[in-house]
């Protein structure tokens, strides 16, 4: 069953240069849709909706938090004090 | 059903302005921006004014046409309206001319700001029919939607990170609520908690119900200004976790200016973080509005120790448009800020409080806040929540036998040498 989850992305500034949605979208049957992106030398900051199945979805995640990006549900900060 | 609020009209996203209906959402479609709750101000305006206030009960609803509900308040009735303290002792301590206490130590039921969003979140979460109501804490906010449910009959369940210490388990399992520890690292809580929230129709006070939890924060900027005698101080120093009270609190100082119930006069709002885990404060001295992750915080102030501030961008936004600044300390000077505030005003705050405090010392000291203004600190929690933090740190008790010999010997005689 497909289902959507919308992402915060944020990329280090190892990765800025490199076109790493281009490289998910290769590797892993889910549809990329980026909602709004900031990006300077420094960090990239993308807000990324991804669509497909659950199990590609989580496949998806974990690739690229191996690579190094900070992957937030955009329900950031759930757990306060 | 309540008849919708004249006042309360819409949510909004603060990235692109584009209106949503007020449900129980929180992101724009469009953009993930975030909601927020917008009003009409023309309609309050007429209505919302000095003497009404002033005829209400000492509560936070007593601003309730600018608090995001339709009806009548149902949880927390009681809530806020904390003194506002005028601390002699501790402004000649810091060096400034003039320096009050906002003290929501004491905010009713469970000693923390919390009371104040938690009370708007689960009015409204009754409002739009949900039958159980959740969070995700590691403290206060636990504690808050806990008891608050209970005395409103509401089922509640409070998801923890498995290995919190039992102290502050126990602050929630007394009310009764389901208390469910989660194995696992901060960024899977959080995505496990989304998922709930939109799987079973749970309404999460800092998920889905945010735009209305959020919101109760404004009530503290609106007493403070109420109680400095109708006006908006000219400086006001709060601690940051998602950044989310400096936010309100300035947007609160804002619209009681457009409703004309205080002067439109300047004023400016800093910032409070622990060294520890300071990404707002690190961006804002960095001169940029792009704030990092904190992949680890490593803090005595844990209600502070937010590596992902949601409202930082915002936050860093309303310190620059005021000409206000940031400030962060390290857990030493929590301590020590935790002692000066008891020592001169006899007011025990939990850490957060002591980054406060040790913050508005640095920016007195550094002279962004000036030494002949007038200033006031946010301390937002009790500190029987955080003994852990100060034991062992603030002396021991001298032990004597029960004779009055020892005494004068031990104690008498020392203490008047001293003197």
């Amino acid at each position: 069953m497909n289902e959507k989850q919308r992402l915060w992305l944020m990329f280090p500034t190892k990765l800025v240069t490199r076109p790493v949605l281009w490289e998910l979208g290769r590797q892993f049957p889910v549809i990329t849709n980026v909602r709004q992106a900031s990006v300077t030398e420094e960090i990239g900051i993308v807000s990324l909706s991804l669509e497909g199945e659950r199990e590609e979805i989580k496949k998806a995640i974990a690739w690229l938090e191996e690579l190094g990006v900070n992957v937030e549900p955009v329900e950031i900060n759930t757990i306060e004090g | 059903m309540d008849k919708p609020s004249p006042f309360f009209s819409n949510l909004k996203c603060r990235e692109c302005g584009r209106l949503y209906p007020k449900q129980a959402i929180h992101v724009c479609d469009f953009d993930f921006g975030p909601l927020e709750a917008a009003y009409d101000y023309d309609a309050i305006r007429p209505v919302l004014t000095r003497a009404a206030i002033e005829s209400r009960p000492h509560t936070m609803w007593r601003y309730r046409e600018l608090l995001p509900i339709d009806g009548e308040p149902t949880v927390g009735t009681q809530v806020g309206f904390t003194p506002l303290v005028k601390a002699d002792r501790l402004a000649r301590a810091l060096g400034i001319r003039e320096l009050y206490v906002k003290n929501d130590t004491v905010n009713y039921p469970t000693l923390s700001f919390k009371d104040r969003v938690v009370s708007v979140a689960l009015s409204r979460a009754r409002e739009l029919g949900f039958k159980v109501v959740a969070c995700a804490s590691t403290g206060n906010l636990a504690n808050s939607v806990a008891a608050n449910a209970a005395s409103a009959g509401l089922k509640s369940y409070v998801l923890i990170p498995a290995d919190l210490e039992q102290g502050k388990v126990l602050g929630s399992l007394v009310y009764g609520t389901n208390v469910i520890g989660i194995h696992g690292a901060y960024d899977q809580v959080n995505r496990l908690c989304s998922e709930i929230a939109g799987k079973y129709g749970w309404g999460f006070v800092n998920v889905n119900l945010r735009p209305y939890y959020a919101e109760g924060s404004k009530s503290m900027g609106y007493e403070i200004c109420e109680q400095l005698g109708w006006r908006i101080p000219q400086h006001t120093v709060i601690p940051m976790a998602s950044g989310s009270l400096l936010t309100k609190i300035h947007k609160a100082y804002g619209e009681f200016a457009r409703l004309g119930l205080v002067e439109n006069a300047p004023f400016a709002v800093y910032g409070a973080q622990a060294t520890g885990c300071a990404p707002i404060a690190h961006a804002m001295k960095r001169g940029t509005d792009i704030v990092k992750p904190v992949p680890k915080p490593e803090t005595i102030a844990k209600s502070l120790a937010i590596g992902t501030p949601a409202d930082g961008y915002y936050a860093i936004h309303a310190m620059k448009q005021t000409g206000g600044s940031a400030e962060d300390v390290t857990d030493d000077e929590v301590v020590a800020g935790i002692r000066l505030l008891a020592e001169c005003e006899g007011i025990f705050a939990e850490t957060a409080g002591g980054v406060t405090v040790s913050c508005a010392k640095k920016l007195i000291e550094t002279g962004k806040i000036p030494r002949d203004g007038s200033a006031v600190l946010c301390i937002t929690g009790h500190g029987l929540k955080t003994q852990e933090a100060i034991a062992g740190k603030c002396g021991e008790p001298r032990l004597i036998k029960p004779s009055l010999r020892e005494f004068e010997e031990h104690v008498y005689s020392k203490d008047t040498a001293a003197a």
